[in-house]
């Protein structure tokens, strides 16, 4: 990937709310025209990330270069080209005209502003007869979210930045929201950074995947972190106890952290647990979804084991052969020493 | 209670007929409460918005002050405002004592804290998510101020009523200051408090209902507001 494919360049980035550090980032590339999805739990810092992106605050060290060049909020160079939709779109308390059109005013493109206006709406679904008209408080939620999306649509950014834009939209809407992205990069090549909860329309949409927790971007894809309380039972092993007598035996960390990650691919799955002295973890849980994934045919599975959710990759093979399917009950195995501390 | 029923009855043959000395009273009103609003709004309004929008040292201790402000009793800037621009006063050479400006300078200092305070709020009310959305569509810091203005618009329309209603019902200010002559700085208020000291009630409630009336259309006036 050469610095001219990049839409950002983030290098060395920490970024800190009063004493307490959200994001700590060495490197990272996003390349022009992709769809990045943000996966993590809430307070893992994906939000700060994405406003760090849409240059709506600065980060407190480090920089990000965008199109090659290091830029800061305000900079008119990047205040027209990227645009941020935030979790809990903010409506102006005016009509959905001009809250569509509220963009293209400030930066005086007024040029056939009803028919730009028009199409945006039609983009994400929604009718121009019946909502340009209607007032900021006479919308659901679903139809907020995509007026809001229209309003940053029409802009024709070269960044669109979306912070759980389906968190509180029904089916329907979610699918437009994804349709109008996807239009968004193959109409004019906008690169986009989406954060979800939602594994399976994060899949769907997007290229690669980031997981972040505590501010750090730890692996590319989804993993499974298991947090504590963890119990010390030598010097060398930690347990934790789940809610149904079941125990998760990790090596102990060589320093003072509490979050632990077993990768996907250290995870293998079994219909009865092997004989003692083999693998030192084999839990008893279900299948709760299995999800296709399109770039590589391969099948996310997650698999619920009392208060916890762990999920791995499975080749179709595997799925045929142990003829899986949500609903059945299964054995997870991984080593104590696979475990990563973070 | 005969004597309240003929009081209204006579209050509205002096408003119909055109009594010159009830009419000059509410015209004095109207004159010196929109001069002191036009006032305390253009200062009030830029101070409340700094107060509300920016954070700096001393805020908190600024924002103490302007809300003791808030509770500043009439009689005590009447004092205040006569000691400055008595004969004797600092300003006593512009002749302010027992004119309308006198009047209008310190229901000025009564209004000013009001429509500062309540702007400061409403600012600090505004949705976090309306900053971000705004710097995310483009929008450059003008932009943003002015468009946090007008999201907060009913809010700081809300503050000037509030405080158009403080000046228009003193009393304190414009007797100490203004003494009360009439024909000259007779206000509606000063007005029925020597009408009802005189046992005048009809004049006296002739002068209230205007001046209810005056408060009934300011408030009519900020929902057509709403509305549109």
């Amino acid at each position: 990937m050469t610095q001219t494919d990049l839409a950002y360049h983030l290098k060395n980035i920490q970024h800190y709310y009063e004493n307490t550090k959200v994001l700590d980032i060495d490197d990272l590339k996003i390349r022009k025209g992709s769809i990045t999805g943000l996966l993590g739990p809430n307070g893992s810092g994906k939000s700060t990330l994405l406003k760090l992106l849409a240059f709506a605050q600065k980060p407190t060290m480090g920089s990000i270069f965008y199109n090659g060049r290091i830029e800061f909020p305000f900079s008119p160079t990047v205040r027209s080209k990227v645009t941020l939709l935030t979790q809990k779109p903010y409506l102006l308390k005016r009509i959905v005209f001009e809250n569509i059109a509220y963009g293209l005013k400030i930066r005086k493109e007024t040029k056939f502003l009803e028919d730009q206006v028009k199409k945006a709406l039609l983009t994400v679904g929604l009718d121009y007869q019946n909502f340009a008209a209607r007032k900021w408080h006479e919308l659901s939620g679903g139809e907020a979210q995509r007026v809001a999306m229209a309003a940053r649509l029409i802009l024709k950014p070269e960044v669109l930045l979306l912070d759980e834009p389906i968190a509180s939209v029904d089916t329907e809407s979610a699918k437009l929201i994804r349709k109008a992205s996807l239009k968004a990069r193959d109409n004019w090549g906008a690169t986009l950074v989406i954060a979800s909860h939602d594994l399976q329309w994060l899949y769907s949409i997007s290229d690669k995947q980031l997981s972040i927790f505590k501010g750090n971007i730890f692996s590319t894809g989804m993993e499974n972190i298991i947090t504590g309380p963890f119990v010390k039972t030598d010097e060398k092993s930690l347990v934790k106890k789940l809610g149904d007598g079941q125990i998760i035996t990790l090596k102990a960390p060589t320093q003072e952290v509490c979050t632990a990650v077993i990768r996907k691919k250290n995870i293998s799955i079994a219909l009865e647990r092997q004989p003692a002295g083999g693998v030192d973890n084999q839990l008893s849980g279900h299948i709760i979804s299995m999800l296709l994934e399109k770039k590589n045919g391969q099948i996310m599975a997650t698999i619920s084991i009392n208060d916890l959710s762990l999920i791995l990759r499975l080749s179709p093979d595997q799925i045929s052969h142990l003829d899986l399917y949500p609903g059945k009950k299964v054995i997870l195995q991984f080593h104590s020493n696979d475990v990563e501390w973070i | 209670m005969d004597f309240i029923v003929a009081g209204f009855i006579k209050a509205f043959e002096l408003l119909i007929s055109g009594d010159s000395s009830t009419w000059t009273a509410v015209w004095a009103t109207l004159k010196v409460s929109t001069c002191s609003m036009l006032l305390s709004i253009g200062a009030g309004l830029p101070c409340g918005f700094l107060l509300g929008y920016f954070d700096f040292k001393g805020k908190k201790h600024l924002r103490t002050i302007l809300d003791t402000m808030l509770a500043l009793p009439t009689v005590f800037i009447g004092l205040a405002v006569y000691a400055f621009i008595s004969h004797q006063g600092p300003l006593g050479e512009f002749g302010l004592l027992f004119t309308l400006t006198g009047i209008a300078i310190g229901q000025t200092i009564l209004a000013f804290p009001i429509v500062a305070a309540l702007t400061a709020s409403t600012i600090e009310s505004i949705d976090h998510d309306l900053k971000l959305t705004l710097v995310t569509l483009g929008a450059g810091k003008r932009n943003i101020i002015t468009t946090c203005l007008w999201e907060v618009r009913f809010g700081i329309l809300a503050a000037a009523v509030t405080a158009y209603g403080r000046v228009l019902t003193e009393v304190g200010i414009s007797m100490m200051v203004g003494g009360n002559i009439k024909y000259h700085t007779r206000t509606i208020t000063t007005a029925i408090a020597l009408e009802t000291n005189k046992g005048l009630f009809a004049d006296g409630i002739a002068l209230g209902l205007v001046l209810i009336m005056i408060a009934f259309i300011v408030n009519l006036s900020l929902s057509f507001l709403r509305k549109q």
